[in-house]
């Protein structure tokens, strides 16, 4: 039976039960006509005599079965009707929890996307990874090939252990545009390991994965590749692409879904392992920096627990390996650690799943602030609708039924609300990914990060739970007093009397509820946004404005070695021609770009111990550099042209200064570096000429490393990043710049232009966007108590009219009745600043430094944004304070 | 005064015998709603009044079951009523309620009156 049949008999039925009711009233009136009744005195009596027509229907109607669904169809046609019927409150009720909703959808998708997602294999719950930890540095998952064969030959807890190595790959061959893709380099038993079937064709085996026998020249593409280049055409096997000068037969096609096993990147081409020393240039394997991440499936029963303890066994193998190579003492200190791996690898999830699960928090207390905002209009509401409510309890309606009735109102707006939610989140989740991905490079990812938010059944799941949530948590309120409502004595007191004491403590407990959850949010917000402004004040050792930066792409030219740092001599002189150019340099690395260099330093008379030795910073820059980047010339002078074919001389910050010389002096003084590949050794002994105060290199947030700087004409290999001071808006000379370079070489490219202050500022993405967040989020939830506070004084005064009244009837000034309303209000929001406070702090307690290095439990951030509410709430209260006094005695008087 | 007294001297239907009697009384012939009231009522010497509120959805609940059919009739006055009707399996079910009826009263009257009980064995 369809639904519309279903519907049509249904309405037969009820026209049916009409009529029979109809008769047997009409049957019983008849009746006692008959036995001399008075026409009305019959049909009065008859009417008696059946009692409650209404409930008789409805009691009847639960004998047809489906009826929840005939009633849930009525409660949502009542529901629809009440929304429509105010619809200033709808608009703001479901807005409001569109926002919240939508914020919850948008971090969760993120989430989910990032960590909860499970890779496209079999029983992906029973992969780990291997991740190696130098002290101080974030995990890594990179090992050497020979690592890989120690623990894939000597384990006994893994039913298999995979390598893969992205990569980038130009690609071409017959039909094919030689193009940039990105791919992945896998040992023999990537596919078997993970359960992975093709989807046509065969994947590479360990049989195409015999190293040092060349291995064999076979591909594995993507799905998507097979669509947008062979448009799924069977015939792909057995084509021949070429990839880096090198033919390979394209074998087989993995599935649609499968994307490997890095969340943000989508490689389309997979090749055995075994190939890349044929095909890298320069071969990391043959160079011995091959960075294989690993990946183990753990053999059934046995726990993460036992993989760790054999592995840290299986460990010093690469320690000693590390050791060999590198005099570091802290190789020593490496750490294994084994990560499941289930949901990808965690190079994602180590840097963005803090700020993540932190947003996650902020938007579920901004969504409660929602809650409970609505929670309390809809109460106000309810009692406002006591009367209807009374009516319908007299009309029939059992106690359930209404509460029924009101909870579908709610749930009616709550899912409204997350239709909205839901499409907010769409555009939120991309705009956010498109923030976060807007920093610095990260380590081990590539630069262009991929991510697949789109909402799938998880995060709809999750939102559908919200919302239901939601509405049922903001919904409870006008219930309950629905519930109580519906024993109002007669419709008579309802419009007076209706309220009880409860009914009003609890509607001021959620104002006070809302006011306390404000001042944790924005506690919360203020420590982030007070972060943000000391990371964006604190003195780095440079200048961030005015300052240019041009990095330069010379490999396809023909300058090399001495050719080009006289050319580079010559690009300076042209660049500080530019009119609003003050001054131009170049440097090895820029600040705060994320990369540099380091090595061990010997100086001279001071002797180290072993253990105690320390990377220093290095870096390779000309003449100008520290005029250019503001840092001040502490003592000794600055390099110059001159040095050229002199002594070796160096430059280093105060911070190297005072740790290896006693009277901070270090002009005069030498050392050497320790013997690398960067070609350093005790035979190059440097002279230290200057000193420079100090400037941060990696990371604003770091300790000043000690920093050695060389003169990069002096070293004969000058680096391609330049930096002109600027008097005028850095962007401005930008062109100028591009012309000086295009007529000193048309052969060398501009690789990037950017400004200091933008190098910086992308370092602290995530640190601003949660600032930002927050503190969005900070200043809507303070709006909504605003707006609670406001909601409740003034219906208390619409409730008290009469009684105001009658005081002012009596003599009673306006400032008193002012005062009387406000100090109402103002407890309440005292309360809540007070609960709200201590929350703060105690919670601050608790995440003390385990969120960055922040301090989470600062007063004074407390103490403002504590005022900050009294005094958004004291206007809240203000308003309808003074409208109280505006109440008329005679209209209030007479109103009863 | 005399009508509360009445009220006093009805006793409350037992939990599920609604529908037994309801099958009897159809057993004599098609009847509608207000006439099964009436019927029961009258048998019953003005003890057992059903309530308006149990009986529709009774004979709904009945109906549902199929253990009664409905149509549209005209009565004796001339004007349409909706009748119910026994239907075969409304006679079995009526029969299976009678023998467990007689069940109940027998072993209720075992309780209430074991003396004479002891007496007869």
């Amino acid at each position: 039976m369809s639904f519309w049949n279903w519907l049509w008999q249904r309405k037969k039925r009820e026209a049916d039960l009409e009529e029979e009711i109809q008769d047997h009233l009409r049957m019983a009136a008849q009746e006692r006509m008959e036995q001399g009744l008075t026409v009305e005195q019959a049909h009065a009596s008859a009417a008696r005599e059946f009692g409650n027509v209404t409930l008789v229907k409805e009691t009847t109607r639960d004998m047809w079965g489906r009826v929840w669904l005939e009633t849930l169809l009525q409660d949502l046609r009542y529901g629809l009707r009440a929304m429509l019927r105010n619809p200033g409150f709808t608009v703001v009720a479901v807005l409001t929890l569109g926002l919240g909703i939508g914020a919850n959808t948008a971090i969760f998708s993120l989430i989910n996307a990032l960590m909860l997602r499970m890779l496209p294999a079999r029983n992906p719950g029973q992969l780990v990874e291997l991740l190696h930890r130098y002290p101080g540095e974030p995990r890594m998952n990179g090992f050497s090939w020979h690592s890989y064969e120690h623990f894939r030959d000597s384990n006994h807890v893994f039913s298999g252990l995979i390598g893969v190595m992205p990569s980038h790959f130009q690609v071409r061959g017959e039909g094919l545009e030689p193009e940039a893709v990105d791919g992945e380099y896998v040992v023999g038993d990537f596919f078997p390991v993970l359960g992975v079937k093709p989807v046509i064709g065969r994947l590479i085996g360990p049989q195409d994965d015999q190293m040092g026998a060349a291995g064999s020249h076979v591909a594995v593409v993507s799905w998507s590749y097979w669509k947008s280049r062979f448009n799924l055409d069977p015939g792909i096997l057995g084509k021949r692409i070429i990839v880096e000068d090198v033919p390979l037969t394209v074998v087989g096609v993995t599935p649609r879904e499968f994307f490997g096993l890095m969340t943000w990147s989508r490689p389309d081409v997979w090749l055995p392992v075994a190939m890349e020393p044929a095909i890298g240039r320069p071969s990391r394997m043959t160079s011995g920096r091959m960075g294989l991440g690993l990946i183990g499936r753990l053999k059934p029963g046995v726990s993460i627990e036992q993989a760790r303890a054999e592995m840290s066994v299986l460990f010093q193998f690469t320690v000693e390996e590390m050791t060999k190579n590198s005099k570091d003492p802290l190789w020593r200190q490496l750490k294994i650690e084994v990560a499941p791996a289930g949901a990808g690898l965690s190079v994602l999830r180590d840097n963005f799943a803090k700020p993540l699960l932190f947003l996650m928090a902020l938007v579920g207390l901004l969504l409660l602030v929602a809650c409970t905002n609505i929670a309390s209009m809809l109460l106000a509401r309810a009692v406002a609708r006591q009367r209807e409510m009374a009516l319908r309890v007299s009309l029939g309606a059992g106690r359930f039924r209404l509460v029924r009735q009101v909870l579908t109102e709610s749930l009616l707006l709550s899912t409204t609300g997350s239709l909205l939610g839901v499409f907010l989140a769409y555009l939120g989740a991309k705009a956010l990914l498109r923030i976060i991905t807007s920093g610095r490079q990260i380590v081990e990812l590539p630069a262009r990060i991929e991510i697949d938010v789109h909402p799938d059944v998880h995060v709809l799941l999750f939102t559908a739970g919200v919302a239901l949530l939601t509405g049922v948590l903001f919904g409870l309120a006008p219930a309950w007093s629905a519930f109580f409502s519906a024993s109002a004595p007669s419709l008579r007191e309802v419009g007076t009397a209706g309220e009880t004491r409860l009914q009003r403590l609890f509607g001021k407990s959620l104002v006070v509820a809302q006011v306390a959850l404000s001042v944790v949010l924005l506690g919360a917000a203020g420590l982030f946004v007070g972060h943000l402004w000391n990371l964006q004040h604190l003195n780095l050792g440079f200048r961030r404005d005015h300052v240019l930066l041009v990095t330069l792409d010379p490999r396809r030219s023909e300058y090399k070695g001495e050719q080009l740092s006289r050319l580079y001599q010559e690009l300076l002189g042209r660049m500080e021609a530019i009119p609003g150019v003050r001054s131009a340099t170049l440097s090895g690395a820029t600040p705060i770009s994320g990369a540099g260099a380091s090595s061990f330093a010997n100086v001279e008379g001071h002797p180290e111990k072993p253990e105690d030795r320390r990377y220093v910073s290095l870096n390779w820059v000309a003449p100008k550099y520290f005029q250019t980047l503001g840092t001040p010339l502490l003592a000794g002078r600055d390099f110059n042209y001159q040095d050229q074919g002199g002594p070796r001389v160096a430059i280093v910050n105060q911070a190297m200064a005072r740790y290896y010389f006693a009277d901070g002096n270090p002009i005069g003084k030498h050392f050497w570096l320790d013997r690398d590949w960067k070609g350093f050794g005790p035979d190059k002994t440097y002279e230290i000429v200057g000193m420079v105060g100090d400037a941060k290199y990696y990371d604003i947030g770091e300790a000043t490393p000690r920093t050695i700087y060389f003169n990069a004409f002096q070293e004969g290999h000058a680096p391609s990043h330049f930096a002109l001071w600027t008097s005028i808006d850095p962007e401005n000379v930008a062109p100028e710049v591009r012309r000086a370079v295009r007529e000193a070489a048309k052969t060398i490219q501009v690789a990037q232009v950017t400004t200091l202050a933008d190098q910086v500022d992308a370092s602290i993405v995530p640190e601003r966007l949660i600032a930002t967040l927050s503190g969005s989020f900070g200043a809507l939830g303070s709006v909504l108590a605003a707006i609670g506070l406001y909601g409740l004084l003034a219906y208390t005064v619409a409730r008290r009219a009469s009684e105001i009244g009658i005081r002012m009837a009596l003599g009673a000034q306006a400032a008193d009745v002012r005062w009387m309303v406000m100090t109402a209000g103002l407890w309440w929001l005292a309360i809540g600043i007070g609960i709200g406070v201590s929350v703060s702090l105690a919670v601050g307690r608790i995440l003390q430094n385990r969120i960055w290095r922040i301090n989470s439990a600062d007063p004074l951030t407390l103490a403002a944004v504590a005022l900050l509410l009294a005094a958004v709430g004291l206007v809240a209260c203000y308003i309808p304070a003074r409208r109280a006094t505006k109440v008329d005695p005679m209209v209030a008087l007479r109103y009863e | 005064m005399a009508k509360k007294q009445r009220y006093q001297n009805r006793i409350e239907l037992l939990q599920g015998t609604l529908d037994m009697l309801i099958l009897q009384t159809l057993q004599w012939g098609a009847q509608h709603g207000y006439g099964i009231s009436q019927s029961i009522r009258g048998r019953s010497g003005e003890v057992l009044q059903v309530e308006t509120g149990s009986l529709y959805p009774a004979l709904h609940r009945l109906g549902t079951q199929a253990w009664v059919s409905s149509e549209w009739k005209q009565t004796e006055s001339n004007q349409r009523a909706k009748y119910y009707r026994l239907t075969a399996a409304g006679r079995k079910q009526l029969l299976s309620e009678q023998a467990r009826w007689e069940q109940i009263v027998d072993a209720i009257a075992g309780i209430m009156s074991p003396v004479r009980e002891e007496g007869q064995s």
